[in-house]
């Protein structure tokens, strides 16, 4: 049984629907990320379950009980935002004991368990600092050590670290991630940032206009999305549309125009018309070294770009423009001809 | 260095400034320790020893006071209210908050005069709802003064506020409120200690309006005066120009007092870090 349910939520503001007949149902002691681009009701869905904003519609329960209705201070839910949101007024201590001191707990207690958080966060030492005196991370983590030390039944992240710089989300996610799982609090993790969510996540959903698109693990979506929006979001970059699909048993049959393919199945994998295969996962190659055949196209080089690593081409086949990724030495020359192979297990189908 | 030019730019202020005020400010005060061609600070150890001044200083410091306090109590909620507003709306309302200061003080008085007198609005109201038999004397008291000044001064404090309120970010109040604090308590916690610089800016300009404020108390308090009507009274009524300088200075050093304890206050207050 899960620890959280939202029952066909809908939230509209001047009958503009931001979420509609939304569902959502997360396992105790899980990470779930919501991921999407701004304006996909993520945050919306996260302000939601804390309380901070009402459903025009439908049920959130939380442990078996009904939470639609009870207020934010009864819902005991650690919140980290975005902008921290330390209180300015006073030390990093004060901030931390804040909730233990609205739960009437003893002060000698109350010392025990901040000084124990801020050392977990790894801020032993910086009680008596205000927040002007420290840097973005540490911002954080006095957040993070305040949502966590009333022993939240459920920990809830708004893009935590997208005010930091490169180098320190990644450390700051490791940390996050860390804390979760050795507290073993189930979170909900919001953001815009891929790359950051599949490396947290128990669970990613990835959201658009109101909906979730895809629910699963960070490593199926990754390789397995199941709609032109996930794929695209998560970087499938080059789409074919099919006109006649056959099942073979362990692959389906694809034909374009002339140009016949195989995509090998997946379990979970949509019976589309719609073919998807990300940059990196074509293979390019000159006319020698990939013979025509079934899963090739052969296309002119139309643009090519260096990636550091590897150059990029845009390919221009009788299906249509392609992107390739290719590691080498010495670039393909614009205009050149040259052969694309799309590999059938990495070939997928979208809806 | 280089920008040294550019306080070529603050002379006509300067000199606007030196002569229109700080001479004859040095000049006022100047002109109190002169009497009969030898130096004395007589004449404040007379006032200070004069009951009927003393007794009008208590009023004024009494109506300034009580200025100040109601303006907090009523102005604060009000400030929020404003504050928590979508633009627009906002705009709208503090236009209509600041309207008293726009109309004249002294048609302003006279409403009052209107409303509070022996036949005025609230004595008739009163009498009709059978609370009261007989009215009540509400005019030329320092009462009187007290509401017209708060009519006066709310604006100011309101206006002041709202911008601190503004400034607060409102993720700050949620914050507290899912740690456990109840509305009331995160109001209490979060707001209140944040709004306070806000708060004391306000108080010190409705503070010093009120201690030096001359039409309202002239015309709502009747023959109770303060120090403003009185100093009046010295210069124009008594041509006692001397009386009527060591009465300014008096409320300027008040004033400053004020101010200082108040900036203090503030400093307190003030996020350290």
């Amino acid at each position: 049984m899960s620890l959280l349910q939202l029952e066909n939520v809908s939230v509209a503001y001047d009958q503009q629907y931001i979420l509609k007949d939304f569902n959502l149902s997360v396992e105790k002691g899980h990470l779930i990320s919501l991921l999407g681009p701004s304006g996909c009701g993520k945050t919306t869905t996260l302000r939601l379950i804390a309380g901070f904003l009402d459903a025009t519609d439908g049920r959130f329960a939380f442990g078996g009980k009904d939470y639609t209705r009870v207020p934010i201070n009864k819902r005991n839910f650690g919140f980290v935002f975005q902008s921290y949101a330390l209180f300015p007024h006073m030390s990093v201590y004060d901030n931390v004991a804040f909730g233990l001191r609205l739960r009437k707990v003893k002060e000698d207690e109350i010392k025990k368990r901040v000084m124990r958080m801020l050392e977990i966060v790894s801020l032993g030492g910086f009680e008596s600092r205000f927040p002007q005196a420290l840097s973005g991370g540490q911002k954080q983590r006095v957040a993070i050590a305040r949502a966590l030390v009333i022993e939240p039944d459920l920990l809830l992240f708004d893009e935590p670290l997208s005010n930091l710089d490169a180098n320190l989300r990644v450390n700051m996610r490791v940390e996050i991630r860390r804390i979760q799982q050795e507290l073993g609090i189930t979170a909900i993790y919001v953001s815009h940032d891929q790359e950051e969510c599949f490396s947290i996540s128990d669970r990613v959903a990835v959201m658009n206009k109101g909906i979730i698109e895809q629910l699963d693990q960070p490593s199926v979506i990754f390789q397995y999305p199941k709609t032109e929006f996930v794929a695209r979001f998560i970087g499938f970059n080059n789409f074919i549309a099919f006109e006649e699909r056959e099942d073979e048993g362990s692959f389906y049959s694809l034909r374009s125009g002339d140009y016949h393919f195989h995509a090998a199945k997946a379990p979970g994998m949509p019976a589309t018309m719609k073919g998807a295969i990300r940059p990196d996962d074509l293979i390019a190659g000159t006319l020698a070294e990939i013979q025509p055949g079934d899963n090739v196209l052969t296309g002119k080089v139309k643009v090519s770009t260096y990636l550091g690593r590897s150059y990029q081409y845009v390919v221009v086949t009788p299906l249509g423009e392609f992107t390739v990724n290719k590691e080498m030495q010495q670039p393909y020359a614009n205009g050149q001809e040259i052969r694309l192979l799309f590999p059938s297990e990495k070939l997928v189908l979208v809806e | 260095m280089k920008k040294r030019y550019l306080y070529v730019l603050l002379a006509p202020g300067l000199l606007f400034l030196t002569l229109f005020m700080i001479v004859p400010l040095i000049l006022t005060v100047g002109s109190t320790f002169f009497k009969d061609g030898g130096f004395t600070a007589g004449i404040y150890a007379q006032f200070f020893k004069d009951a009927y001044f003393l007794d009008i200083l208590g009023t004024t410091l009494l109506v300034s006071v009580m200025t100040t306090l109601l303006c907090i109590v009523i102005g604060f909620p009000v400030a929020y209210y404003l504050s928590k507003l979508p633009p627009r709306k906002k705009g709208i309302m503090l236009a209509l908050a600041i309207f008293p200061l726009l109309t004249s003080s002294v048609v302003r008085s006279f409403s009052w005069m209107i409303i509070l007198g022996k036949n005025g609005l609230v004595n008739n109201l009163l009498t009709a709802l059978g609370i009261i038999d007989e009215p009540l004397s509400i005019l030329y008291t320092p009462a009187a003064m007290i509401i017209g000044l708060v009519h006066l001064f709310l604006p100011l404090i309101l206006i002041t506020l709202v911008g601190v309120m503004e400034s607060i970010d409102h993720d700050l109040v949620r914050a507290a409120q899912s740690l456990g604090a109840s509305r009331l308590t995160a109001f209490r916690k979060i707001v209140v200690p944040l709004s306070i610089p806000g708060l004391i800016v306000g108080s010190i300009l409705v503070f010093v309006g009120s201690l030096t404020a001359y039409t309202t108390p002239a015309l709502l308090g009747g023959k109770k005066r303060v120090v403003a009507t009185f100093l009046y009274q010295n210069a124009i009524t008594l041509n006692d120009w001397q009386a009527a300088s060591a009465i300014a200075t008096i409320m300027m050093i008040i004033t400053f007092v004020v101010i200082g304890l108040m900036n203090k206050a503030a400093a307190k207050f003030k996020p350290k870090g």
